[in-house]
C-alpha cells in the first residue's frame, strides 16, 4: 500500500513528488477501478432484471384490476383510449399495431426467418424459354436480408414498447377516473406537443434521421464483421454472403503472415497503421494546437496594430473549400510540382525533393501542411479564449513577480487547457479520423511493400480511416475487413476518450459551464 | 543614468524589439498562408501550358482555362453543389437547431442517455457507413445522376449529431429569459421563436454558413454516391478527377480556374459572415 | 388575489438529494410572506415550485384552493421577478412590460394604458423606447416589476429580486416595494438571503435552512422568541451573542450562571421555565449586542477586555473578549456616551457589562431549541 497524504501534506510536495505521487495513486486507482467496474456490471444486471421482473408484474396487475377496457386494449392496442374519448392517442396506437401486423405478415417474418442463414438459394444459371437462351435467375438477397432483418428486429422492439406503452396509458387512466380526475383531451394533447411536450416535437425529426441513417448502418456494418460480405460475396449478382462468427477478427489479428513472399502479418499491418494514426493525431492535434495558440498571443499582444487585418488573413484560408487547397498543395509538392521545378529550375537541387515518395518525407509533409491548413482555426479559438481570461489575473502575477513565460505557464496554458480540454479530445479523435487531408494530400502513399499482403493497398502515411475506405472500394473489396477496422477504431477512440473523460474536470460538469 | 532609469529603457528597448519581431513573423505567417491561393489565381490564366511548371507568373495571359471550364461537365458540377449546399443550409440548420436547442433547454428522463448515445454512436467511423447507405440510396434510385437528393438527404438525416457548437451558444442565453417568458404565458414554442431565436442570431447565421459550405467541400461519400457518373458530380469529386496521372498533364491549370471560381463565391459570403463564424467557433465550439 | 397552500411539499433531484423537506404553509389572501434563510435553504426552490418552474417531486401546492402540480407555469395566474430580471435583451422596455399582453392578445390600446400606467407608478415612462442594456441595475429592477404589475396575477413571486443592487439602491428598491404592494393590494411571496429584508418586508417570516422550516412567525415573533438557535442567530445584526453555561435552580427560582456571574431570568420568562419544569443543567445562553450594556464594576457585572470597536455612526459596536476567551460583540448607542467615555474605548481597555435577565433567550444546548417556545 502507498502512503496516504493529507491534503496539507500533498501541497508541501515538490511538483516532482506531487507528480509522482498522482502518478503512483492513478496506478493503485486501477485495481479497485475495475473491481468496481464488474460490481457495477453485477448491479446493473441486477436492477435491469428486477426491472423486467417489475414490468412483467405491473402488466399482469393491471390486467387483473383493469376494467374491460383496459383488458380489451392488451389485444386491441389503443382501445383503452377511444373507449375513453382520447380519439387521438388511440388511433395513433391502433394504427401502428394494424400497420405492425401487415408488415410482419408480408414482409417481416420472411426477413426475420432469413436472418440466420443469411439466404439459402443463391443466383443459378437457368433457362429462359421466352428468350430461348441461360440466363442467371436471381433468388436470395443476403444483403437486404440483414439489413431488413435488423429494420424488423428494430420494429419489433419498437412494438413492444408501443405496447407496453398502451398497457401503461390505461393503468393512468383509470387511477386518474378513479381520482375523479379529467382525463386528457385530444386537445390538449395537440397543445402540449408544442407546450410542455415540445421536445418530443422538436427532437422528432433529428432522432428518426438518426435512427435510419446513422443508427442502422452502424449496427448493419458491425453484423457485417461477422460475414463474408465482399466483392465475391455480394449476396446477390454472385454469392450469398453468411455468417462466419469470429473469423474475421482472426484474420486481422493472426500473427502468420497471410500470402508468403515476404508480406507481413495482418496483424502487423494493422499495428503498424494503428501506431502511424495515433502518433499523426497527436502530432497534428498538439501542433495546431501550441502554433494556434502563439499566432493568437501574437496577433492579441498589447501594441501589435492591425490586429483586425492579420486574423482576417488567415481566417480568409478557412472559407476556402478545404479540397481545392488539400488538392493543390499536395500537387505543389509532386514530384514534377511547382516547388521541385523550381528549385530545380534555380540549381538548388539536382534529383527532386521525394516529398511524396519517401515515407518520412511524407510523414513530416503531411503534417507540416495540416498545420498550414489547421492554425487558422484554432487561431480563432484561441483567440476567443484568450480575451476571456480575466485581466486582473494578469495584473496580479505581474505584481507578484512573474514574467512573460512565467504568466503564459501559470496562467495562459492552464485556463486554455482547462476550458478546450475537451475540444482537445475530440480534435483528437477527430484528427484519427481525419480523412480529408491524407487522401487529398497523398492517397495513403508512399505504399508499403511489406504489407502488399493485406488488403486495399497499404501506404505508408494511411490512417485506419483511408485504409478502411480503401478496402471498401474496387471488386475485390473486402467489407467485412473493413467493418473490422472500423469496430477497431471505434474501440480506441472509445478508449482514448473514456480515460481522458475520467481525467479532465471540465467534462464531468456540464451544468457547471453553464 | 542610474540603475532605475536603465532598467526602464531597457524595457521599453525590449518591448520595441519583440514587436518588431513579431511583425516580422506575423508578415511571414501572411505570406505563408496566402501564397497557394495567390498561385492558384495566377496559373489559373496562364495559357502557354496545361501543366505544372517551375514559374508562378504566366509567360502568356488568357482566359482559356475558363473557357474550357465552361465547356466542360463544371457547369453541371457546380449546379449540382449549389443544389445541394443550398439545401443542406435549409435542412441542416433546422434539423440542428431543433436538436441543440432542445438538449440546451429541456431536462427529460432520456436526455442524459440519449446524449451519451449520441457521443458513443460518434465514435463508429462514419466511413463505415457509406457501404450501406450507398447500398439503400441505390435501392431507392438516388445514386449516379440522382445524387443529389440521394446526398442533400444523407447529409442533412444524419446531421442531428452536430450538435454540439450550437447547444453551447444556446447554454450561453441564461435560462431565466425562458422562465420569465413561460411565467408571461409563453408556451415552449412561443419562447422558442419569440426569445430565444431572435437571441440566437449569430448561431443561426453560422449553422447556416458552415452547413453551406460543408457541401464544396464533401468528396468521399459523394464520390461514393456518384460512382462515375459524371451527371452526379460535385465539384470536388469532378475536379479531383482532374488530377488523377492521365488527365493532370491537360487539366491541370484548368483545376486551379474551377478553385477559383468555387472559392470565389463561398469567400465572399464568408467574408461578410466572418463576424457570425468567429462568434459562433469562440463561443460555441469550446463549451461542446 | 389569492391563498397558496403547500402541503407536504418536497423537492427531490435525482440520486436522492433533497433540497426541500415537507413543506407546509398556508398562505394568506395579500399577505406578504418571505422566505429567508442562507444560501442552498431551499427557499428559491420552493418558489419556483410554486411557480411551476420546478417540478414538485412530492405534496401539493393550491393556489386560490385549486391544485397547480401540474399545471403551467402560465396557466397559474402567478407572476415573478427574477433575481437578474431576465429582461428580454432584443425588446424595448415597452414591449419587455407588454410582452405578456401582447401573449394574451389584450388589444393595443388597452395594453398602452396598462405599460404606461405601470412605468408611471415606477417612474421608467423615460425609458419606454430602450433597450434593457441601456438602463442602470435599478432601472431594470423597475422594468422586471413592471413586467410583472401588468399582468394583474393572483401571486406575485420575488426570486432575490434586490440582490443584484448596490447598498444604496437596495434601500431605496426596498422601500418602493412595500409602496408597491400597498398599491397592488395582492399576495406577495419574497425570497431573500437578507434578514434585513425580511424583517421590513415581510408580514410574516418563512426562515429556511437545509430544505427544512426552522421558523415561520411575524418579524416580532421571529426577532422575539426564536424558536432555535438557527433562527436567533439568523435575525438580528449584529447576530446574537451565544454564551455556554449552566442553568441553576435555587429556591424555585431560575438562575444564570454566566462567566461567574449570577442573573436571575426573571419575569414572564422565569415563570415559563418554571411551570414546564425544565431542569437545571447545561444550556445555551442567547443575547441580543443591544441588550448588553457596559456596567460599573459590581457583583453581576462581567469583566472583559475591548479587541475591536467598530463604529457605525449612530451606534457603537464593540468586540469584547470575557476572562475566559468568549468573544461577545456589545452595542453601544453613541448618544449614551460622553466625550471621555468614548475616548477611553480603545482596543485593551478594560470594561465590565451587565444585561438583564427578560433579555436572555435560552436553548437546550442538544436539540438547540428555545426552552421558552
Amino acid at each position: 500500500m502507498m502512503k496516504q497524504y493529507s491534503d496539507l501534506e500533498f501541497l508541501r510536495l515538490s511538483k516532482w513528488q506531487r507528480f509522482l505521487y498522482r502518478l503512483a495513486a492513478f496506478f493503485c486507482a486501477i485495481p479497485r477501478a475495475i473491481g468496481n467496474f464488474f460490481k457495477n456490471i453485477g448491479g446493473f444486471i441486477k436492477r435491469a432484471a428486477v426491472a423486467v421482473v417489475n414490468e412483467f408484474r405491473d402488466i399482469g396487475v393491471t390486467f387483473v384490476h383493469g376494467d374491460w377496457k383496459t383488458k380489451t386494449s392488451y389485444l386491441v392496442m389503443g382501445f383503452g383510449n377511444l373507449a375513453r374519448g382520447q380519439i387521438l392517442r388511440g388511433l395513433l396506437f391502433l394504427v401502428f399495431e394494424l400497420v405492425f401486423i401487415f408488415y410482419m405478415i408480408l414482409a417481416g417474418g420472411y426477413w426475420l426467418s432469413m436472418l440466420p442463414s443469411l439466404g439459402k438459394q443463391g443466383p443459378v444459371e437457368g433457362y429462359d424459354p421466352v428468350l430461348d437462351t441461360y440466363t442467371t435467375i436471381y433468388h436470395d438477397n443476403s444483403f437486404k436480408i440483414l439489413l431488413y432483418g435488423v429494420l424488423t428486429i428494430f420494429f419489433i422492439v419498437a412494438f413492444i414498447y408501443t405496447w407496453r406503452l398502451n398497457v401503461k396509458q390505461n393503468k393512468i387512466m383509470e387511477q386518474i377516473i378513479k381520482k375523479g380526475g379529467k382525463l386528457k383531451s385530444d386537445k390538449d394533447d395537440l397543445k402540449s406537443m408544442v407546450d410542455e411536450q415540445f421536445y418530443k416535437t422538436l427532437l422528432a425529426l433529428p432522432l428518426t434521421g438518426i435512427l435510419i441513417f446513422t443508427v442502422l448502418p452502424i449496427v448493419f456494418m458491425i453484423l457485417v464483421a461477422f460475414t463474408n460480405y465482399d466483392g465475391a460475396h455480394n449476396g446477390y449478382q454472385n454469392n450469398l454472403f453468411t455468417w462466419v462468427g469470429l473469423d474475421n477478427f482472426n484474420t486481422m489479428f493472426s500473427w502468420t503472415s497471410n500470402s508468403g513472399g515476404g508480406s507481413q502479418s495482418y496483424s502487423a499491418t494493422f499495428g503498424e497503421i494503428l501506431s502511424w494514426t495515433l502518433i499523426w493525431a497527436f502530432l497534428a492535434t498538439f501542433t495546431n494546437y501550441f502554433l494556434g495558440m502563439f499566432v493568437a498571443m501574437m496577433i492579441n499582444k498589447k501594441g501589435i496594430h492591425l490586429k483586425k487585418m492579420w486574423r482576417t488573413i488567415l481566417v480568409l484560408t478557412i472559407a476556402i473549400p478545404q479540397f481545392i487547397s488539400l488538392l493543390y498543395v499536395s500537387k505543389m509538392f509532386a514530384k514534377n510540382g511547382l516547388i521541385n521545378l523550381t528549385l530545380l529550375d534555380w540549381g538548388w537541387i539536382k534529383e527532386p525533393l521525394p516529398f511524396w515518395d519517401d515515407a518520412t518525407w511524407a510523414r513530416v509533409t503531411v503534417i507540416l501542411i495540416n498545420i498550414w491548413i489547421g492554425i487558422p482555426h484554432l487561431m480563432l479559438i484561441a483567440t476567443g479564449i484568450l480575451m476571456n481570461i480575466p485581466a486582473d489575473l494578469y495584473e496580479s502575477a505581474r505584481i507578484d513577480g512573474a514574467n512573460a513565460w512565467q504568466q503564459y505557464i501559470k496562467i495562459t496554458l492552464p485556463y486554455m487547457l482547462f476550458i478546450t480540454g475537451p475540444y482537445l479530445l475530440t480534435s483528437f479523435t477527430g484528427n484519427m479520423n481525419n480523412f480529408n487531408v491524407i487522401y487529398l494530400l497523398t492517397g495513403g502513399g508512399p505504399s508499403n511493400p511489406k504489407a502488399s499482403g493485406a488488403s486495399g493497398s497499404v501506404g505508408f502515411t494511411d490512417l485506419l480511416i483511408t485504409w478502411l475506405f480503401k478496402i471498401t472500394t474496387g471488386s475485390d473489396a473486402k467489407y467485412y475487413l473493413a467493418s473490422v477496422v472500423g469496430i477497431m477504431v471505434f474501440v480506441v477512440v472509445a478508449v482514448i476518450s473514456l480515460v481522458v473523460y475520467n481525467v479532465l474536470p471540465s467534462i464531468k460538469n456540464e451544468e457547471d459551464y453553464q | 543614468m542610474n540603475k532605475t532609469e536603465k532598467r526602464h529603457m531597457g524595457m521599453k528597448a525590449l518591448n520595441r524589439v519583440s514587436n518588431g519581431s513579431i511583425y516580422v513573423l506575423l508578415v511571414l505567417i501572411s505570406v505563408i498562408w496566402l501564397i497557394p491561393f495567390v498561385f492558384i489565381v495566377f496559373q489559373s490564366f496562364r495559357v502557354e501550358s496545361t501543366q505544372q511548371v517551375g514559374y508562378v507568373i504566366p509567360h502568356q495571359w488568357g482566359l482559356q482555362n475558363y473557357i474550357n471550364l465552361w465547356n466542360s461537365d463544371f457547369k453541371r458540377w457546380y449546379l449540382n453543389t449549389f443544389i445541394i449546399a443550398l439545401a443542406s443550409a435549409v435542412l441542416v440548420t433546422i434539423i440542428q437547431l431543433c436538436m441543440s436547442y432542445t438538449l440546451s433547454r429541456f431536462r427529460f428522463k432520456m436526455r442524459g442517455p440519449l446524449m451519451r448515445f449520441m457521443l458513443i454512436l460518434g465514435m463508429f467511423p462514419g466511413m463505415l457507413t457509406m457501404i450501406i447507405l450507398y447500398r439503400v440510396l441505390a435501392d431507392i434510385g438516388l445514386t449516379q445522376a440522382n445524387a443529389v437528393p440521394g446526398l442533400i438527404l444523407v447529409g442533412f438525416a444524419s446531421s442531428g449529431m452536430g450538435y454540439y457548437v450550437s447547444k453551447g451558444f444556446f447554454d450561453t442565453i441564461p435560462k431565466s429569459l425562458d422562465e420569465a417568458a413561460r411565467v408571461d404565458g409563453a408556451t415552449r414554442l412561443q419562447v422558442l421563436y419569440k426569445i430565444i431565436l431572435p437571441l440566437a442570431k449569430p448561431i443561426v447565421i453560422y449553422t447556416v454558413l458552415t452547413a453551406f459550405m460543408g457541401p464544396w467541400g464533401d468528396f468521399v461519400f459523394a464520390r461514393y454516391v456518384a460512382m462515375g457518373t459524371s451527371a452526379g458530380y460535385n465539384v470536388a469529386v469532378g475536379m479531383y478527377s482532374w488530377l488523377t496521372a492521365d488527365q493532370i498533364f491537360g487539366m491541370y491549370t484548368t483545376f486551379c480556374a474551377g478553385g477559383v471560381i468555387v472559392a470565389l463565391p463561398v469567400t465572399i459570403l464568408f467574408m461578410c459572415l466572418q463576424k457570425y463564424y468567429v462568434e459562433g467557433v469562440t463561443g460555441g465550439a469550446v463549451k461542446g | 388575489m389569492a391563498s397558496v397552500k403547500l402541503t407536504n411539499v418536497k423537492k427531490i433531484y435525482d440520486k436522492n438529494v433533497v433540497a426541500v423537506h415537507d413543506f407546509n404553509l398556508e398562505i394568506k389572501d395579500k399577505e406578504f410572506v418571505v422566505f429567508v434563510g442562507p444560501s442552498g435553504c431551499g427557499k428559491s426552490t420552493t418558489l419556483r415550485m410554486i411557480a411551476g418552474l420546478e417540478e414538485i417531486s412530492e405534496g401539493t401546492v393550491e393556489i386560490d384552493g385549486e391544485v397547480v402540480n401540474d399545471l403551467q407555469p402560465k396557466d397559474r395566474g402567478i407572476a415573478m421577478v427574477f433575481q437578474n430580471y431576465a429582461l428580454y435583451p432584443h425588446m424595448s422596455v415597452y414591449d419587455n412590460i407588454a410582452f405578456s399582453l401582447r401573449l394574451k392578445k389584450v388589444p393595443e390600446d388597452v395594453i398602452y394604458d396598462k405599460v404606461t400606467h405601470a412605468a408611471e407608478i415606477l417612474g421608467i415612462t423615460e425609458y419606454l423606447m430602450r433597450k434593457p442594456r441601456a438602463l442602470s441595475g435599478g432601472q431594470r429592477q423597475r422594468v422586471a416589476i413592471g413586467r410583472a404589475m401588468v399582468r394583474d396575477s393572483k401571486v406575485f413571486l420575488m426570486d432575490e429580486p434586490l440582490s443584484n443592487l448596490d447598498a444604496k439602491l437596495r434601500n431605496q428598491m426596498r422601500s418602493e416595494i412595500i409602496l408597491l404592494r400597498q398599491k397592488l393590494d395582492t399576495t406577495f411571496i419574497y425570497v431573500t438571503h437578507d434578514q434585513t429584508e425580511a424583517m421590513t418586508l415581510a408580514d410574516r417570516i418563512v426562515i429556511m435552512k437545509d430544505g427544512f422550516i426552522m421558523q415561520v412567525g411575524t418579524p416580532d415573533e421571529v426577532f422575539e422568541m426564536p424558536d432555535n438557535l438557527f433562527v436567533a442567530e439568523f435575525i438580528g445584526a449584529p447576530k446574537m451573542n451565544i454564551i455556554k453555561t449552566k442553568l441553576v435552580v435555587e429556591g424555585g427560582k431560575y438562575y444564570v450562571t454566566p462567566f461567574g456571574s449570577k442573573i436571575l431570568v426573571d419575569g414572564d420568562k422565569g415563570k415559563l421555565l418554571a411551570e414546564r419544569k425544565v431542569p437545571a443543567g447545561d444550556i445555551l445562553l442567547g443575547v441580543r449586542p443591544e441588550h448588553i450594556v457596559l456596567a460599573r464594576e459590581g457583583e453581576d457585572a462581567i469583566p472583559c477586555t475591548l479587541v475591536v470597536d467598530e463604529m457605525m455612526g449612530s451606534e457603537l459596536h464593540l468586540h469584547v473578549d470575557t476572562e475566559d476567551g468568549t468573544r461577545l460583540i456589545v452595542r453601544v448607542p453613541t448618544l449614551d456616551l460622553t466625550k471621555a467615555q468614548r475616548t477611553s474605548l480603545v482596543a485593551g481597555a478594560k470594561l465590565h457589562i451587565s444585561f438583564e435577565g427578560k433579555a436572555m433567550h435560552l436553548f437546550d444546548p442538544e436539540t438547540e431549541k428555545n426552552f421558552l417556545t
